[in-house]
């Protein structure tokens, strides 16, 4: 399929009117659908470059932020009565803290809600981190008004920098393999994170550096060599988003 | 044009002062080098010429800098874009669009120019640095020497008063690396504009500096011109070494110069010295029919090549021609790869652990991605641990390799040399039976050179192993290799001993082999050696 060139903000109103169909909606299925949706819209439409990577990573933190969040969801909180699959030894409290149970019962009921809360919310994660995934970065920053200097930087480092560390992450795993450490698995997360974040300060700091010594900010005012249009399949996606909303 | 009076610079936390009192002042259409040991402050003296430092780092600043009448106390960076143009050392950092001409009108864009002037100007730019070809495309997809061209580019769109550049030929290629210093030397002539560049391959930029600022670590500063600079300091080219050695006073600085003052020597010799080793049969590393592709596009067609004991081979070529590929392929890490390498006759990509740490040894390009411990202690001990031997081993060894690093540093603090060392020792340890090394001199001072040149020598040597090398570094080429493999486009178009490979090609060939063809010498040490023979 061919890719379209769009408004740098088109996949990101998109991605909100989306978000806000899944918390309105509240059902998982609904939810479910979204991501597929994005997952198709990702596959055809995203560019090979940094930034087009980033949805797989996405998608594992949603999946890990998925799992934590259904697991707390089954230990801590309220009961809910209904078919117990298994129970687990129930941890005591102080008197003062009525209404939370740490263990106990585990519900079907308990089980689902859980999941089904953890499945939304990892959709809305999901479908804005789609539309960082379609849209470049440095375009973004183009069309963001300048008197927001400090929030245009922090999202050029955000969703620049960020992007390129997926690269880096490849780099550095590849790396220690070859120091003959193991690549997987929990433990080489710290491994793999110090170097990381190192970098990526560093990078920071020194793009900051660059938009700054190139006059980035300096007038209040900013002229356009090639400005940024936005077209009618701009609007189209944009209604079909807000469509999306109303029938929900 | 810029002017240092009084300047001191102190970092916080810090105990030794970078910069101490230093007065220059650079006038109009100067080229000015700025040299020194890794970490001694050349990029701080850089960065203060447009007020990055010490508005972006912090740090206390005494004294003024002034660029054409604007002092960097009242004026911040961005107030000097349209005057300094400055590239970084690594410029893919510091570009903020995807597209090639859209990054060139950045700035203009930023400073609210009319429509008609950055058209006309990034024409002009395109033009200047040959990049018409190259305007729509996506800045990622080019190779290191076409970005750094982008990078002058959109500081040239701004027609800039001084372009301040950081280490712009560390990551090229010899050819590239001429190319865009050929570009400077005309943006002085032509345009006088005024240039400031940091570099540690003095060979490559030393006949074009005007001046040259000295920078020796502990605030001290020495300004001269090139010959005043190059009659005492410890940072020389190999030709200056040579000068040095054979004590001739005003030698000159190029191959021409140095090739008239040796004219009597070269006729008074007539053997060729042959030092050649007689290559052990023993084979370490097999290629064979080995090709990569990213995706469509071949990164290497068919190579075979045997790699013996006690071999240390260079990989040279161009930026982009495989030499990446083909060290990860004997890694083991290689993707999308057909063909076969074996390594003592076994298949790499199946090593893990200490089999793997056992047989092959690998440097990455940044060194620190090896290293993720809290101290240099704790770096150790995990070494010690992996390779089963007793506590305290690697640290012996980093001492030897690189004396002076303290037990509690931590591994980020360290200057480029060390963290090199701390990261050889670390494979080291484990005595691996091939040494792999992708780049290890970018960001490198002579010093740490000649550290990495005996560390290896010794380790192939004493242990027979082999080690491979890939660089751009003919001169550390010249001093390390027995045997060079020259890639072009995927393919091995040259392969044999380093003085045949090396000599063939005349923008491959180190300085002294320049100065003293026909005579096949490649460094001072040859040169020593035949002299002291004839004596």
């Amino acid at each position: 399929m061919k890719k379209f060139s769009l408004h740098p903000l088109t996949w990101w109103i998109w991605s909100l009117a989306i978000a806000i169909s899944v918390a309105r909606v509240n059902s998982p299925i609904f939810a479910i659908a979204a991501v597929g949706v994005m997952g198709i819209i990702i596959i055809t439409q995203r560019e090979d470059a940094p930034w087009g990577k980033s949805f797989t990573w996405t998608l594992k933190v949603a999946a890990w932020i998925l799992f934590f969040r259904s697991a707390i969801g089954v230990l801590i909180g309220v009961p809910i009565p209904g078919t117990t699959i298994f129970s687990l030894p129930i941890m005591p409290l102080p008197h003062w803290m009525p209404g939370i149970r740490i263990g106990g019962a585990v519900t079907l009921e308990r089980l689902s809600s859980a999941l089904s809360e953890g499945v939304i919310i990892c959709a809305i994660i999901v479908v804005f981190g789609a539309a960082a995934s379609l849209t470049s970065p440095h375009r973004l920053l183009r069309v963001l008004p300048i008197y927001i200097y400090e929030f245009g930087v922090a999202v050029v480092i955000a969703t620049s920098v960020l992007p390129q560390l997926v690269t880096s992450v490849g780099r550095i795993r590849q790396a220690q393999r070859l120091r003959g450490q193991k690549a997987k698995g929990f433990s080489s997360y710290k491994r793999v994170a110090i170097p990381l974040l190192e970098e990526s300060l560093a990078r920071s700091l020194e793009l900051a550096a660059a938009m700054d010594s190139r006059g980035y900010a300096f007038s209040r005012k900013r002229s356009r060599y090639r400005p940024i249009l936005w077209t009618s399949r701009d609007t189209a996606i944009v209604l079909s988003g807000v469509l999306v909303i109303a029938l929900t | 044009m810029i002017k240092f009076s009084n300047v001191s610079l102190v970092y916080p936390n810090s105990t030794t002062t970078v910069l101490e009192n230093l007065n220059l002042e650079i006038t109009e259409g100067e080229l000015v080098l700025v040299i020194g040991p890794t970490g001694s402050g050349k990029s701080s003296l850089l960065r203060l010429i447009n007020g990055l430092v010490p508005h972006h780092t912090g740090g206390i600043l005494a004294g003024d800098v002034s660029v054409n009448g604007l002092s960097t106390r009242e004026v911040k960076p961005g107030g000097l874009a349209h005057l300094i143009g400055i590239v970084g050392q690594n410029p893919m950092n510091g570009f903020v669009a995807d597209i090639v001409e859209e990054e060139l009108a950045f700035a203009m864009e930023a400073l609210n120019l009319p429509n008609e002037t950055m058209r006309k100007r990034i024409e002009e730019a395109l033009d200047f640095m040959s990049l018409t070809t190259l305007r729509t495309r996506a800045i990622a997809t080019l190779s290191g020497g076409e970005q750094q061209r982008v990078a002058i580019a959109s500081a040239l769109v701004m027609h800039p008063k001084v372009l301040v550049l950081d280490e712009p030929t560390s990551a090229l290629d010899p050819i590239a690396a001429e190319e865009v210093l050929s570009i400077l030397q005309r943006l002085v002539h032509d345009l006088s504009i005024t240039v400031v560049i940091a570099e540690h391959k003095l060979e490559r930029v030393i006949g074009f500096a005007d001046r040259i600022v000295y920078i020796n670590g502990d605030g001290r500063t020495e300004v001269g011109t090139a010959a005043e600079i190059m009659k005492t300091s410890p940072i020389a080219p190999p030709i200056v070494h040579l000068a040095r050695v054979l004590a001739l006073d005003n030698a000159g600085l190029s191959v021409r110069d140095m090739r008239r003052n040796t004219q009597e020597l070269r006729e008074s010799i007539s053997i060729s010295p042959s030092n050649h080793i007689a290559p052990s049969t023993i084979p370490v590393i097999e290629i064979k029919q080995l090709s990569v592709t990213y995706g469509s596009k071949p990164a290497l067609n068919s190579i075979t090549a045997t790699i013996f004991d006690n071999e240390i081979v260079a990989v040279m070529g161009r930026n982009g021609a495989g030499k990446s590929s083909l060290l990860t392929s004997i890694a083991g890490v290689g993707s999308s790869e057909v063909g076969s390498i074996r390594i003592h006759s076994l298949d790499s990509k199946k090593l893990t652990g200490k089999s793997r740490r056992e047989t092959i040894g690998y440097i990455p390009q940044e060194p620190s991605d090896l290293l993720y411990a809290q101290s240099v202690a704790k770096e150790c001990e995990q070494a010690d641990k992996d390779s089963e031997i007793e506590a305290g081993t690697t640290f012996e060894l980093l001492n030897q390799l690189v004396p002076g690093i303290s037990l509690r540093t931590h591994p980020r603090d360290l200057s480029e040399g060390q963290r090199l060392g701390l990261a050889l020792s670390i494979v080291l340890s484990s005595n691996p039976k091939v040494l792999v090394l992708d780049e290890p001199t970018r960001g490198l001072d002579y010093e740490a050179k000649k550290m990495l040149t005996q560390i290896l020598i010794g380790f192939a040597q004493s242990f027979n192993r082999a080690v491979v090398i890939a660089t751009h570094d003919v001169e550390l080429v010249a001093e390390l290799a027995t045997r060079v493999i020259f890639l072009a486009d995927g393919d091995i178009v040259a392969d044999g001993p380093t003085v045949d490979v090396l000599l063939s090609s005349p923008a491959f060939a180190p300085q002294i082999s320049k100065v003293m063809s026909p005579v096949p010498w490649l460094t001072v040490r040859d040169v020593i050696a035949a002299l002291g023979q004839k004596t």
